[in-house]
């Protein structure tokens, strides 16, 4: 077996696995770790995947950052109290039946017969150049997180900046709720 | 070919809104509590120069569409058309706040600059032509809807209402980016025109059906129709009043131009099959929406119901594809909708003294002896919800029901009426307490005079399109997609 | 003329805005001055609602046990001042009375223009501007005045400015003066849209429109319980005629591809744009259901009879001369259409005849002087629709043309009279009135002659040239079942007249001594009225006594059915024979009932206190009978019991089932309310956000199944 597939599937394996632990532990704790692992695993299919920026900025942000914030925040609100409620609740059967169904129907979709025209298979390897069109000239810049750099500041430019307020009305938003005081009542 | 600066000029309002929202967030930290009315108006202020504003990109190009960015950003009518009736919706919102915010515990400035960055959002949702800037404004516009939801913070209900509606965006959120990453893995492109190429190439695609469905639900549930629609009334119940009344109009005219220009130019042309979906969905929510009114006791959730229903009749507009009807129709609609809607939530606004107080159906008591005036323009914009002449919603519902006809969708359009029929029932209860029952003790009406000037305005509306429709017709029918 | 149609409904629409305004300004003057009072009066309570005194309050309302009374006089404020009363008098009759003038300025030269040249007489049509186009249909802000709207626009017009002038005197004491005027006037604005309306949907904002002014009329006495649930049911009932009005104005589109009022010459000559003949009687029915909602048919007319809790006017106006006509002209404006559909027309006559025996049936035995004469309009109602189903539609709006006159001047009669008793309405409380009122007595007996169809009054000829079509269409039935509610009409209208007029009175020498005769204002308009019942008879004399200018001056406008002719002789014995019906049946109501009788004691049986021997044997052997028709046939038990209660089951079950499935039930949800103490983590493992979420997938997984199966 190819070693790239075959990586693959255990990466994919863990992603799964570890998703799946996310859900179903009881522990905020061990949910976060098992998010963690989910991270990791997701980095190691982008590596596959020739992604190697990608995968390092996953695990840096997602895994690093991110998750140390959970851990912060977990272990600052130190929830202990386990749920009260069943963890299945009435609803459960129904909610399993349908999650079923419609994992069925995806999957039979997208492993059934193709109809869409196959272009020509994708090369992992072309992600790394970048062709960079002008009036006057065209560049051929190799590298990773140089195409992904073209990408982001050049096609994807607006998106990016709506991204970036995005992410300040997150901010404002957290202070806004988080705030405890109200001012006008002081 | 790194993009022009020139495009720039393309999204001058954008721009300039947002510029004006941080600018507040700044000028917020150092006004005193007791000025923060200054806020609100500068706020409005900017409102009405962003409307200014949008005529600066048409009079920069040669020709329309103009799209910018490296294919993300369209100029053309059809986002004027909306972005109009998005700066109105917002404007009338920052009316109804002034007394409303003021008087609460509440600080001013976070919150007049969430309601111009969410306005942003809704602003980049409906000139977006790429799925990914499309998406982006989209989760822009939600993220600044989920903290003013939950910004009475204090209030249980509030609070509810920004969780239960960030859960279920974030839910909603996912299967529409499970939706586009099905398109593109299809596709391989983002941008709307290589969509509608590559459907046009394999129009039966599993993989796109599927996409096209995922993505339908994800916007399904921005418009709040049936069954995406649960999260709605609790969501409108908790959040304060003038957030309810802009929930109700501004993100669902946003949700409904990128349906549009994502179903129109993306999806249509290749596989119709979306339309039965829409059809299900737009009997569903009529039924739901209508039959659940009947049952509230609140007004914001009655009005919520309400809204759900409306959704359904404007779902039908978007049978009309292929034809000349359905898109303008919609479009009479959306802006019918949002002045009668606005309205009746604006006699809400005033009817409350502080918090919750005066959202009961019961506290219309006796209205119409207390304030004749404030019971006759809610009495218009009842008539209007419920779509009798000579008001602007029957001039939308006509133009609904008769393009769902014209597209042999017989049925629905009865169901359409049927419900009209059964929606009369519940309006009227307000009417009844208004004018058939008498309320007694002391006038909790509060004069207020912006909102007055705002429920003005969309009663002009309501009463000048209904009997002079015209212009907003052919308006509508001047800014369809090209 | 010289001046635009538009101007004779703008007229009342200006009227509804001034005196709206000037009523407004008052009123809110006056609710700051109480407001002021009470903040003075409960100065500690701040800005809270004070709902002990609210509850307190509605107990008070709910234990007077007013049944069906025409409560004038109550005192919800002080009399207006009288400045404000002549303004809104002057405004209120006045803006109608010129457009009366105004409409007879154009009425009296169309009228001559069309009796001169029957053949070539054209509408007038008027055409404002273009209201909605889509794709190439255009529906415009029109007024048409043709024969059929003009002769609806006369008695509008007319008897409506009697009506103003008459609710000049009649509310005069009255809190509510000025809305009561702003709201008769946005009546007459709406009614004179529907009339002159050019097209379906405009004739349809009128038809909403009166509706509207109906509900808030009849709930005027809003702090009474009884009139606000008779808005209530007046609302419930007409939702259900709207419903087919609406399906049936888009059917018409469907099958002429216009709704103006051009569809009718298109009908006449079979030009149909699409449609099947099962597609054209279902547009007739539901148009036909529609005007079963205004006009009170089987099985919609339960609301009018409650409709007499609104103020006396109103119901002479709203619920007896103008509005509740709006149906048969629906049928009669699409008369050419109900022509091609002749098994809708059937249903059209058997609904009516059916009507019109129940009604007058149930009015045999009613004591409340306005419900006498509500069922009596329910009946005569029917009559009209009677003579539209056996194809003699200019008969039937000739009906409806004397009706209003008599019908008018007999609610303004019981108006005078319930006014004289001081809001006494049990005509078991009467007796005597005629020497005291005599000008009400005079003009009632007029009208009571019309109605019963006594030669020469106005009725009479209506209302036998209905029974002759019918008997002349080979409807035999239908003749008898009309000829059986003539007969039943003169009986309980002349019980009303002995009961009210005759003998001695039955209430306390104490009320007697107040017993007046009405003012001018009220008097005048009930003479002219009167003199309206005698005269209006003779434009529409029946062929054996000459021309008859009615159905001569409607023919251009409405259609005919191709009917057989009947002799001379048999015409004339038709109207001996109907005559003789009518005058059996006063003369058993004279027989019966005296007027001699005892005093009035509250609860009494029905029939015990006035009835001859004659009258309690008979009573006696009809036993049940007589008790189920006293009680209206048991309609409103049997509507309960058939159509609303599993209505309601059917709501309850469809609203808990929806709930258990989706959402969890209200218990959770109330249960997660009490928990949710703002502890967030906890809130998103509660029970409703996940459930929320599983409508969601499942409303995924529903449309993805439903495009896979297709």
């Amino acid at each position: 077996m190819d070693p790239s597939v075959f990586f693959f599937w255990v990466f994919a394996a863990i992603t799964v696995v570890g998703a799946l632990g996310v859900i179903t532990m009881r522990q905020p704790l061990h949910s976060a770790l098992f998010l963690l692992l989910t991270f990791l695993a997701v980095a190691g299919l982008f590596i596959l995947q020739h992604a190697e920026f990608l995968a390092a900025v996953q695990v840096l942000v997602y895994a690093g950052g991110i998750m140390v914030l959970f851990l912060f925040t977990i272990m600052l609100v130190n929830v202990r109290r386990q749920a009260k409620e069943p963890f299945v609740n009435r609803r459960a059967g129904i909610a399993v039946l349908a999650g079923f169904f419609l994992f069925l129907l995806v999957g039979g979709v997208l492993t059934g017969p193709a109809l869409v025209k196959k272009g020509p298979p994708a090369d992992p390897a072309a992600l790394k150049t970048t062709v960079i069109e002008n009036s006057t000239a065209r560049v051929v810049v190799p590298g990773n997180s140089e195409a992904v750099a073209w990408g982001l500041y050049r096609d994807y430019l607006l998106p990016f900046e709506v991204a970036s307020v995005f992410l300040l009305v997150a901010m404002i938003g957290a202070v806004v709720l988080g705030k405890r005081s109200l001012e006008k009542f002081d | 070919m790194p993009f022009p600066v020139s495009d720039l000029i393309l999204i001058v309002p954008e721009l300039f809104l947002t510029a004006v929202a941080l600018g507040l967030l700044i000028y917020a930290t150092v006004v005193s509590r007791e000025k923060e009315g200054a806020i609100a108006w500068m706020a409005l202020a900017a409102l009405v120069l962003t409307g200014v504003l949008l005529f600066v990109p048409f009079s920069s190009v040669t020709s329309l569409p103009q799209i910018g960015f490296a294919g993300m950003f369209a100029v053309d009518k059809f986002s004027l058309f909306f972005k109009i009736l998005i700066l109105a919706a917002a404007a009338v919102t920052i009316l109804f706040s002034l007394r409303f915010i003021g008087s609460s515990p509440y600080p001013g400035g976070e919150y007049y600059c969430l309601i111009l960055l969410t306005t942003v959002g809704m602003l980049f949702m409906v000139s977006g032509v790429h799925l990914v800037s499309i998406y982006i404004a989209l989760e822009l516009m939600a993220l600044s809807q989920y903290v003013l939801a939950g910004y009475f913070k204090q209030e249980t209900k509030s609070i509810e209402a920004a969780a239960k509606y960030f859960v279920l965006g974030a839910f909603s959120s996912g299967v529409l980016l499970y939706g586009l990453s099905l398109v593109y893995g299809a596709a391989r492109t983002l941008t709307l025109t290589g969509v509608a190429q590559a459907l046009a190439a394999s129009p039966k695609a599993p993989l796109f059906i599927l996409g096209i469905i995922l993505v339908a639900c994800g916007l399904f549930f921005k418009i709040a129709s049936a069954p995406f629609h649960v999260w709605a009334p609790d969501v409108y119940e908790g959040a304060p009043t003038p957030i309810a009344a802009f929930f109700a109009v501004g993100p669902k005219l946003a949700a409904y131009a990128i349906f549009a220009r994502i179903f129109y130019s993306g999806f249509g042309p290749g596989s119709a099959d979306w339309t039965v979906i829409v059809a299900a969905s737009a009997a569903l929510t009529m039924v739901v929406g209508n039959v659940g009114a009947l049952m509230q006791e609140n007004v914001k959730r009655l009005l919520g119901y309400s809204s759900i229903g409306h959704a359904g009749y404007a779902l039908m507009g978007f049978l009309g594809y292929g034809t000349d009807f359905g898109l303008p129709a919609l479009m009479i609609y959306l802006a019918s909708y949002a002045l009668m809607t606005l309205g009746a939530f604006g006699l809400v606004v005033m009817l409350e003294t502080k918090g919750y107080a005066g959202e009961s159906v019961d506290d219309f008591n006796g209205l119409a002896r207390k304030n004749p005036t404030a019971a006759a323009a809610m009495l218009v914009f009842l008539l209007s919800l419920t779509g009798i002449p000579p008001t602007v919603g029957f001039i939308g519902k006509y133009y609904l029901f008769t393009s769902a006809m014209k597209a042999g969708w017989f049925w629905l359009a009865l169901l359409g009426v049927l419900m009209s029929a059964v929606s009369l029932f519940y309006y009227f209860r307000i009417v009844r307490a208004m004018y058939l029952v008498d309320g007694e003790g002391e006038l909790r009406w509060k004069e207020e005079p912006a909102v007055s000037a705002a429920v003005i305005a969309c009663l002009a509306g309501t009463l000048l399109f209904g009997i002079l429709p015209q212009p907003l017709v052919s308006w509508a029918k001047a800014c369809l997609l090209n | 003329m010289n001046y635009p149609i538009w101007l004779i409904p703008a007229l009342p629409l200006l009227g509804f805005l001034l005196n709206g305004l000037a009523s407004l300004l008052y009123g809110a003057a006056q609710a700051q001055k109480r407001g002021e009072e009470w903040r003075k009066a409960h100065p500690d309570e701040g800005h809270g609602h004070d709902h002990g005194s609210h509850e307190a309050a509605h107990g008070a309302h709910d234990s007077h046990d007013a049944h069906g009374h025409d409560h004038g006089h109550h005192d919800t404020g002080p009399m207006l001042p009288w400045a404000l009363r002549l303004f809104h008098g002057v405004v209120g009759v006045g803006t109608v009375g010129l457009a009366t003038v105004l409409s007879f300025g154009i009425l009296v030269p169309y009228a001559k223009s069309v009796m001169s040249n029957v053949e070539g007489a054209r509408p007038i049509v008027e055409t404002l501007y273009h209201w909605i186009q889509v794709g190439g249909l255009s529906i415009d802000i029109a007024f048409r005045i043709d024969a059929l709207s003009a002769l609806m626009l006369s008695f509008v017009t007319f008897v409506g400015t009697l009506i103003h002038l008459y609710s000049v005197g009649y509310m005069q004491a009255e809190a509510g003066y000025g809305r009561f005027f702003a709201y008769l006037n946005l009546f007459m604005f709406s009614m004179l849209m529907l009339v002159l309306a050019n097209n379906l949907p405009m004739l349809f904002i009128g038809w909403e429109g009166v509706g509207l002014c109906s509900y808030l009329l009849i709930g005027y006495y809003y702090d009474k319980d009884f009139a606000a649930a008779a808005g209530k049911k007046a609302f419930v009932t007409n939702r259900v005629g709207d419903f087919g009005m609406v399906l049936g104005i888009f059917g018409i589109l469907a099958l002429f591809g216009t709704t103006d009022f051009s569809f009718v010459d298109m009908a006449r000559q079979q030009q149909m744009a699409s449609g099947t003949p099962l597609g054209v009687y279902a547009v007739c029915a539901l148009l036909f259901l529609g005007a079963c909602g205004k006009s009170a048919q089987v099985p919609l007319y339960v609301w009018l009879p409650d409709a007499m809790a609104g103020p006396t006017p109103v119901s002479a106006l709203i619920h007896a001369a103008t509005m509740v006509t709006a149906g048969v002209y629906l049928v009669a404006r699409c008369s050419a259409v109900f022509l091609l559909a002749p098994d809708a027309l059937t249903l059209v006559a058997w609904v009516g005849a059916g009507t019109a025996i129940l009604a007058a049936s149930i009015g045999l035995a009613q004591n409340d002087i306005k419900k006498v004469l509500a069922y009596s309009t329910v009946s005569q109602l029917g009559y009209m629709f009677l003579a539209c189903g056996v194809g003699a539609f200019a008969i039937g709006m000739f009906h409806v043309f004397t009706h209003a006159f008599f019908k008018a001047c007999l609610f303004l009669g019981s108006g005078s009279v319930i006014h004289a008793l001081h809001h006494e309405q049990d005509m078991r409380a009467m007796g005597g009135l005629a020497k005291k009122t005599p000008a009400t007595h005079l003009t009632m007996l007029v009208s009571a002659l019309a109605i019963a169809g006594i030669v020469p009054f106005a009725g009479f000829f209506s209302k036998d040239q209905i029974l002759g079509s019918a008997f002349a269409g080979g409807h035999y039935i239908l003749f008898a079942v009309g000829l059986v509610t003539a007969g039943m009409t003169a009986f309980y209208m002349f019980r009303l007249y002995r009961m009210t007029f005759s003998g001695t009175y039955r209430g306390t020498p104490e009320q007697e001594s107040h017993i007046h005769e009405s003012p001018l204002t009220m008097t005048v308009p009930l003479w002219i009225l009167g003199a309206g019942s005698v005269l209006t008879g003779f434009l529409g004399l029946p062929e054996v006594f000459g021309k008859n200018l009615m159905v001569e001056f409607l023919s251009p406008s409405v259609g005919k059915m191709h009917a057989h002719e009947v002799s001379h002789a048999t015409e004339y014995l038709l109207m001996a024979v109907s005559l003789a019906v009518a005058g059996a049946g006063i003369f058993l109501a004279f027989k019966w009932y005296t007027g001699q009788d005892a005093k009035f004691t509250p609860g009494a049986a029905p029939e015990d206190i006035i009835a001859s021997p004659a009258a309690h044997a008979f009573f006696e052997k009809t036993g049940t009978l007589g008790k189920v028709v006293a009680n209206k046939w048991n309609v409103d038990e049997g509507i309960e019991a058939l159509v609303l209660s599993p209505f309601r089951k059917i709501g309850t079950f469809l609203w808990r089932g929806f709930d258990a499935l989706f959402i969890d039930g209200l218990v959770n949800a109330s249960a997660f309310m009490v928990e949710l103490t703002g502890d967030l983590v906890r809130f998103f493992t509660t029970g409703n956000v996940r459930n929320y979420a599983l409508t969601f997938v499942l409303g995924v997984l529903g449309f993805t199944l439903y495009i896979w199966m297709r």
